[in-house]
């Protein structure tokens, strides 16, 4: 059990929003998967969506909730502990599908097998998805493998590419143009536009990268298998 | 009646045009993008008048230099901007009904108020649905653009076309003059001190050059020393600040989360105001309760 304090602020008529004003955090999380799931439950049929953001939930209604609906907010939900899946992501560190590995390990004086130990030992949690269609926010990366964006974004950032920007690590899932810092690539395609839904892991879920080689790489490319869980 | 699938070939397009429709609903929670029309408004006026479905993809054109031949028989609507268009070489009116004969040649010249024209056919375009919609979005159909060189499938009439459609109703072209935009205060208007609030309300904004399909960025600057906020969610219509003081107005094919204050959430009514502008033009905001 937690203890929720948010607030409660409509936007439009049909847009309220839950904000919270503490920092992100593990819990923070948890509570915004529990009352998101709390509200698809009771009110999923007058929803049209729910969003998440780091601090905030929005709601948008298909048409302005009844007046009861702010009473009707539980102040304490519980955060079920239920069973919490881990998605191993495989992924060819440097070389030709990291390019800015070699340069980012020099700027910190560490050897790339480091840092590729700091950046793949790490279970990273699934904060949502936004930006990019299948692009996951993922939080906990390290401080000592932190790196600002880049100043001029390339105009393609291949799909697949992963990448670090600011305290923020992930993966491009389409071709697109970006400004993050390229460690790697991986193989696997995390978001397809022909399955619904188009992505697999779910807000709340963690995240493995799991280092391979280039003739890894090759061989997991041609034969395009699914993300597994660990 | 029957049905016969037929096609367009697209002789030759500028950019930026493409197939719309509602768009993707509820797949936000992916990344997704709703990817619905910019003015709304003209895809239902269109949609109704050929008696289709609401959610009937149209085509969505942004640029002069749009020409098309048809392979056979079928009734075409537009609306949106009002814009030269000629059928077979005549000049014909940029809103309303068209009959088109076989092997007609439809050309889109000088947009003249706006800046986004939509064309409907009778029951729709009938490009591939990827989760759950036919609008154009990078990564999730598999073009972006219509190019030229195309083949847009439609259904065409086996004989004579249907009568009895709406054809006397009359698109208002007023939308395309006003300045006045509704808009909510936005979830982070609060921040914002007295003299930037006064500055919002009171200031005429002019329209940048930098505008596409995913916003429109406004030239006059809000001194703002406001930084960035977590990520949250954003939608069509969000108006951000910037840290370098600047207004990004997102428009119809915004992506589903930024991570700028959100001050101003336009009106749905009048997104299709700000969306049919073009860059030198002026806006003004009306802040409304929600």
């Amino acid at each position: 059990m937690v203890k929720l304090i948010p607030t409660l602020k409509k936007i439009t008529p049909t847009w309220w929003e839950i904000q919270w004003k503490e920092e992100p955090s593990e819990q923070l999380l948890k509570t915004r998967i529990a009352i998101n799931e709390w509200l698809t439950d009771q009110y999923g049929n007058d929803l049209l969506e729910v969003r998440q953001g780091y601090q905030c939930l929005s709601l948008i209604w298909n048409k302005p909730p009844s007046p009861e609906f702010k009473l009707s907010l539980p102040s304490i939900i519980p955060i079920e502990n239920k069973e919490i899946s881990t998605w191993k992501i495989p992924v060819c560190y440097g070389g030709k599908y990291g390019k800015d590995l070699k340069r980012l390990c020099e700027e910190k004086g560490i050897p790339e097998i480091e840092f590729i130990e700091l950046h793949s030992k790490t279970s990273y949690r699934l904060e949502f998805y936004g930006f990019l269609p299948g692009f996951m926010y993922l939080s906990g990366l390290g401080e000592s493998i932190c790196f600002p964006r880049k100043q001029f974004p390339e105009r393609v950032v291949e799909a697949g590419s992963v990448g670090i920007g600011g305290n923020q690590t992930g993966i491009y899932p389409i071709d697109s143009p970006g400004g993050w810092q390229l460690i790697g690539r991986t193989p696997v395609s995390v978001f397809s536009p022909f399955d619904s839904p188009p992505v697999q892991p779910q807000a709340g879920d963690h995240i493995l990268f799991v280092p391979i080689s280039e003739d890894e790489f090759e061989q997991l490319k041609n034969e395009a298998p699914s993300l597994k869980k660990v | 009646m029957s049905k016969k699938q037929s096609f367009i070939q697209v002789i030759k397009t500028g950019p930026g045009t493409k197939i719309r429709d509602l768009g993707r609903m509820g797949y936000a929670k992916y990344g997704v993008p709703q990817s619905g029309p910019a003015d709304l408004q003209a895809l239902v006026w269109i949609n109704h008048l050929l008696k289709n479905h609401p959610n009937d993809a149209v085509l969505e054109i942004t640029q002069p230099g749009l020409k098309l031949q048809f392979e056979s028989r079928s009734t075409i609507c537009l609306a949106g901007a009002k814009a030269e268009i000629k059928l077979n070489g005549e000049l014909v009116n940029s809103s309303g009904i068209l009959e088109i004969p076989p092997l007609s040649i439809l050309e889109v010249g000088k947009f003249q108020l706006g800046s986004i024209l939509y064309l409907g056919i009778h029951l729709g375009f009938q490009t591939p649905v990827r989760l759950g919609s036919r609008s154009f979005a990078r990564g999730i159909t598999d073009q972006e653009f219509i190019r030229s060189g195309d083949q847009i499938i439609y259904f065409s009439y086996s004989e004579k076309s249907p009568s009895k459609l709406n054809s006397r109703a009359k698109w208002d072209l007023e939308y395309l003059k006003s300045e006045k935009i509704k808009a909510y205060t936005g979830p982070e208007f609060d921040l914002l001190s007295e003299d930037q609030k006064h500055q919002i309300k009171n200031q005429r904004f002019t329209l940048s050059q930098l505008k596409n399909g995913m916003a429109v960025q406004l030239e006059e600057l809000i001194l703002n020393e406001l930084g960035s906020i977590y990520t949250a969610p954003v939608f069509p219509g969000t108006v951000q600040l910037t840290h370098g003081g600047k207004l990004i107005c997102l428009l119809q094919d915004a992506q589903v989360t930024g991570g700028y204050p959100r001050i101003l959430q336009i009106h749905q009514d009048d997104l299709r105001i700000l969306a049919q502008k073009n860059p030198n033009q002026q806006i003004r905001f009306q802040l409304i309760k929600s």
